[in-house]
């Protein structure tokens, strides 16, 4: 089947009313900057989208429409005339590339009123053309193997039979900003893409401690932070923070049993602070209730009594092989395994409080004076993002 | 000199030759080291990669640096054929395929396997109606190349990715080594890719395997695992980067060549189809002209021509020292004597008016000489 168009179905923008010409002209960016270079036009309206196949392979484009959030599902579709010649032959083209043996049935959506036939009419027409001219199908109704659609709308006939369903969501850029902090694990990048899929664009940021840290686990964050730029079609920031300070003070003053609650706590201002710098509204991690010691709810309350940000935790409930499955269909999984040592577990105590006392964590760091500490490790973040460095390295030898 | 013999090997970008001799300079460095040398070399080795996988339109496949396509098909064929052994036997192959193909499946026919063929058609195109027949429960890998080397003709690629939906078993290898530059395919649900840089104005040496997941290949030598421990060996970093280079000059520079090839080819063939005892084979891309001298023997025109300093050849140039018969032109049902007149002419973005107008003026002198042995 040749198809010339693709129909986009938007998500849970359509719920808007008043507002909704921002959510679609934020969604018609993404496709422009998700289509660029490949062969379509594109045209949003208030209530779906087209994009117009000039020569390019609709199910290429659908590969990229399929992790822009904002859109429900969409099909590759024939525009014809309103002529019901044109909605036979169509009809009958279709067909003709289903199995032998299989059954179909026609849908029709009219939501041109005026159109000459009743919906039951053109249904009735094109199922009796095709039944009359294939001898390999049959109609079932109930439970067809293929559905033939045909939308009869103002401008044209749009007629398709396969849907592909896509993310969902809002489109990026319509919720905001975030802070992901990102450690190189599974979780932290399944919770950055999720929060993304509602339309919050976020900005990253890593702790390192070198030497203790190798640059490769850094390199393996900045991987990371490709790969959900490349799925997302946009270029997240990523703040790398250098630890190793901190990291050997907290080591040094702070009892082992508690010094993973204080060096979360100063993570946490961190980003905290980083967040009012670049804008954000929230932290977000990839914090799973129980997982590790860290992430009890005493723990994560301790934790969190740095802060009056928002600290978002979309994994919260998940079981672990569900974040593992989204981490394998994100395709962050294979590189989150990569063993690499982080600042995490290179200091990690023998046996860390799964319920600290959030008396003691204060008492212990009120005898030591982080704040100019965390000031330098704030001055002294690089940020990244995708193709920065390549693009100048070795733009002229590629 | 008159170079027609682009499918045997072409001439480096001048571009990927910069990229090839600077990553020499100041690139040398091991992409598997530590320090940041090696790392910075590394990265290079990444964006290569990456630069490669976006043109080809496959951005989440897997890819492998090799020194060629022979070096990929192995890597590509025998590894699967190991892993797939317990699920099944047929191997389905297309008659037209190079000896890198060919051989590894007679080797492998000793140890158990079935190698079925896939006809052709006069066209020298796989007969996808044929290959349907074919398939069964035991089939595990179907090959086939994207543009014969022979007579050019571009093979069904798409179409047979579409009939073997239905046999997920089934691993669907191609080799795309003439097709790069040439035609552009939508290979997205192929198994396994091969490619060489030198057939698209890279330098020797180097070549890759892309492949839909890594874990349908195994690695057939061994060493210190540098290609995601499938492909041991110092990765050829200069090699690579300049392939990565020319692969994104030639696609760009596809659409500007491609009506100044087709004119060449019609002209050749309007010049030579006139004259008794030619014939010449249905052409595919515009590159390729399979022409023969009925009656006398390829090696001689060849020989005769590049006297008057015209480089073309017989067969492929991997085959061409063995006197075997050629396997594409046996396929497409061609009589022995045209096939043994055979020559191939093969041209690239570099052949030039001049080259064209020579290159027929000499055919024609050739045919005089030659013109008693003719039939």
């Amino acid at each position: 089947m040749k198809y010339d168009h693709i129909l986009i179905r938007y998500g849970e923008m359509t719920l808007k009313s008043r507002n909704r010409k921002m959510f679609v002209s934020a969604l018609r960016k993404r496709l422009n900057r998700a289509l660029d270079g490949m062969d379509v036009h594109i045209k949003t309206t208030r209530d779906r989208g087209y994009i117009d196949l000039l020569d390019a392979d609709a199910y290429q484009v659908i590969e990229k429409l399929k992790h822009i959030s904002g859109i429900l599902s969409v099909s590759p579709v024939v525009k014809i005339e309103k002529s019901e010649e044109a909605m036979k032959e169509t009809a009958l083209q279709f067909a003709e590339d289903f199995g032998t043996g299989r059954t179909f049935k026609i849908e029709v959506k009219r939501s041109d009123k005026t159109f000459h036939l009743e919906t039951f009419d053109i249904q009735d027409m094109l199922g009796g053309h095709v039944l009359k001219n294939t001898d390999h199908l049959s109609v079932n109704v109930r439970k067809p193997d293929h559905t033939i659609t045909a939308e009869v709308r103002q401008d044209a006939v749009y007629m398709y039979h396969d849907t592909v369903q896509c993310l969902g969501g809002l489109p990026l850029g319509t919720g905001g900003k975030g802070l992901l902090m990102l450690s190189g694990g599974i979780d932290s990048p399944v919770a950055g893409l999720d929060v993304m899929r509602k339309g919050v664009e976020i900005e990253a940021v890593h702790f390192h401690s070198p030497p203790y840290t190798s640059p490769e686990a850094t390199e393996k964050v900045k991987k990371l932070v490709d790969i959900m730029s490349e799925r997302t079609g946009y270029d997240i920031k990523l703040h790398i923070v250098p630890f190793t300070e901190l990291q050997t003070t907290l080591y040094d003053r702070i009892p082992d049993n508690l010094s993973m609650t204080s060096t979360r706590r100063v993570m946490l201002k961190i980003a905290e602070k980083l967040a009012g710098a670049t804008g954000a509204e929230a932290v977000i991690n990839g914090e799973n209730l129980g997982q590790v010691a860290s992430q009890t709810l005493t723990s994560m309350h301790a934790i969190n009594e740095v802060t009056n940000m928002p600290v978002l935790r979309p994994l919260l409930t998940l079981e672990k092989n569900e974040i593992v499955n989204m981490a394998k269909q994100f395709g962050t999984y294979e590189t989150s395994i990569l063993p690499y040592e982080d600042c995490c577990t290179i200091f990690k105590p023998k046996s860390p409080k799964t319920k600290p006392s959030l008396e003691k964590v204060r008492k212990f760091e009120e005898r030591v004076d982080f704040g100019p500490l965390i000031e330098k490790a704030l001055s002294g973040i690089e940020t990244y993002t995708q193709n920065s460095e390549e693009a100048e390295e070795f733009g002229e030898l590629l | 000199m008159h170079y027609f013999d682009n499918a045997a090997t072409t001439k480096p970008y001048a571009e990927a030759m910069h990229t090839f001799n600077k990553v020499n300079e100041e690139y040398y460095f091991n992409t598997a080291s530590i320090h940041k040398a090696g790392r910075d070399s590394a990265k290079l080795l990444e964006a290569s990669r990456k630069q490669i996988l976006q043109v080809f339109g496959l951005p989440h496949y897997q890819c492998v640096f090799t020194s060629g396509a022979t070096e990929s098909n192995n890597i590509a064929l025998q590894g699967m054929l190991r892993r797939k052994k317990r699920f099944g036997r047929t191997i389905l192959v297309s008659e037209l395929e190079h000896p890198s193909v060919i051989n590894i499946l007679d080797h492998h026919q000793k140890e158990g396997f079935k190698v079925k063929f896939i006809r052709t058609t006069e066209a020298g195109r796989v007969d996808v109606d044929h290959l349907k027949s074919l398939l069964d429960e035991d089939v595990i890998l179907v090959t086939v190349m994207a543009v014969n080397n022979i007579i050019g003709s571009v093979q069904p690629v798409e179409e047979i990715r579409e009939a073997l939906t239905d046999y997920p078993k089934v691993h669907f290898h191609v080799d795309a080594t003439q097709a790069v530059g040439k035609v552009r395919f939508n290979y997205d649900g192929v198994d396994s890719v091969s490619i060489s840089a030198h057939k698209f104005h890279g330098v020797k040496g180097a070549g890759a395997l892309m492949l839909k997941e890594i874990k349908a290949a195994e690695p057939i030598h061994y060493g210190g695992g540098h290609e995601f421990d499938i492909r041991s060996g110092t990765v050829n970093l200069p090699a690579v980067t300049a392939m990565a280079k020319a692969l994104r000059l030639s696609v760009e520079g596809m659409s500007n060549d491609k009506e100044r090839l087709k004119d060449f080819n019609r002209m050749i063939r309007e010049e030579m189809e006139a004259l008794r005892s030619i014939t010449i084979q249905p052409s595919g891309v515009p590159h390729i002209i399979n022409l023969s001298f009925t009656g006398a023997k390829g090696e001689v025109v060849v020989n005769a021509l590049s006297e008057k300093n015209v480089m073309v050849s017989t067969t492929s140039a991997c085959a061409s020292k063995r006197a075997t018969s050629n396997e594409t032109l046996t396929a497409m049902g061609v009589d022995k004597e045209v096939i043994d007149g055979s020559i191939r002419i093969s041209m690239s973005k570099d052949t030039t008016h001049r080259d064209v107008k020579m290159l027929i003026r000499s055919l024609k002198e050739v045919y005089e000489e030659i013109g008693d042995v003719l039939k």
